[in-house]
């Protein structure tokens, strides 16, 4: 009985470490990486990862009482709800013009829907070269 | 009205696991309190389309193989995203690219769309107008058509089982 809760404290406190651990690369991502689109690879999967090893390590802590379940629920929501919040923010930023960073090599969906609205703020090099062949 | 029996039973289950307590008298009151909440919502869960029991039963297991292979997914993504974070030198080559897909229902386009976000490298940004592509950030793109081969051939066979 004693050898299975010292064990179930290891496991926990492991998942708890790795979740930490996991949510403090997230927030480093946050920090060094480039442009908007860059930050939220880091911030939806690792954090996602990370809240849920917190989350497994309630659960293997305390078992399946209220509390266990409650965390597998706040799991599930999480990975159903953060790939939703990141395509959202994504789309949002796209749309009002804030673009890509330096090194990035291709932008198949600025030409798309530059071309479908003219209104589009984003100035891309081929919109551009057209308006001086207009000219 | 089967729509509405499975929707009250799968909230009876989400009563349930919100409570804490998975009792049959917790899901009962779920079920219960479901179809009023399905009500004013009609609109997002498409009550008017025939549906059969047994073929939403014999999609169970294929659904759970598609989240086991969700879950090593979101663990290789996160490995592969901590690499480039850790780099001293952080040395990447993101863009946005159009992946065609072949899902057609509602359902089947936010599943795909979600598991490419949650795989490795990728984010969905938006659904073309014509529903026939997706964009995709990649974070690193070394060959545009891989990609979109391996969205094809590894995830979208999932979910076009699991969910179409």
């Amino acid at each position: 009985m004693n050898n299975i809760t010292v064990i179930q404290d290891i496991l926990s406190n492991f998942f708890f470490f790795a979740g930490m651990f996991f949510v403090f690369l997230g927030m480093l991502g946050l920090y060094r990486l480039p442009d908007v689109y860059n930050r939220l690879h880091a911030t939806t999967k690792i954090g996602t990862l990370g809240a849920f090893g917190v989350m497994m390590g309630i659960v293997i802590k305390l078992g399946f009482g209220p509390m266990g379940i409650k965390a597998i629920t706040v799991g599930l929501f999480l990975l159903l709800t953060a790939p939703v919040a990141a395509h959202m923010i994504s789309r949002a930023a796209h749309r009002h013009g804030v673009g890509l960073c330096e090194e990035s090599t291709v932008d198949d969906y600025g030409k798309t829907y530059c071309l479908i609205n003219s209104s589009c703020p984003v100035k891309h090099e081929e919109t551009i070269e057209d308006e001086h062949d207009q000219m | 009205m089967k729509r509405y029996v499975l929707y009250s039973i799968a909230l009876g289950f989400v009563w349930c696991f919100v409570h804490g307590v998975v009792s049959l008298s917790n899901f009962l009151i779920g079920a219960m309190i479901g179809p009023f909440l399905i009500r004013p919502f009609k609109e997002l869960y498409s009550l008017g389309e025939e549906i059969s029991y047994r073929e939403k039963l014999n999609r169970i297991p294929k659904q759970i193989h598609y989240f086991s292979i969700l879950i090593v997914e979101i663990v290789k993504a996160s490995i592969v995203v901590a690499k480039i974070v850790l780099q001293p030198k952080i040395d990447i080559r993101p863009g946005i690219i159009a992946v065609p897909i072949r899902a057609k229902t509602d359902v089947g386009i936010t599943a795909i769309a979600n598991t490419i976000t949650l795989t490795p490298g990728t984010l969905t940004i938006d659904v073309s107008d014509d529903r026939t592509a997706l964009y995709v950030h990649c974070i690193d793109i070394d060959n545009a058509k891989e990609i979109r081969d391996s969205i094809k051939d590894d995830l979208e066979e999932y979910v076009l089982e699991a969910f179409e």
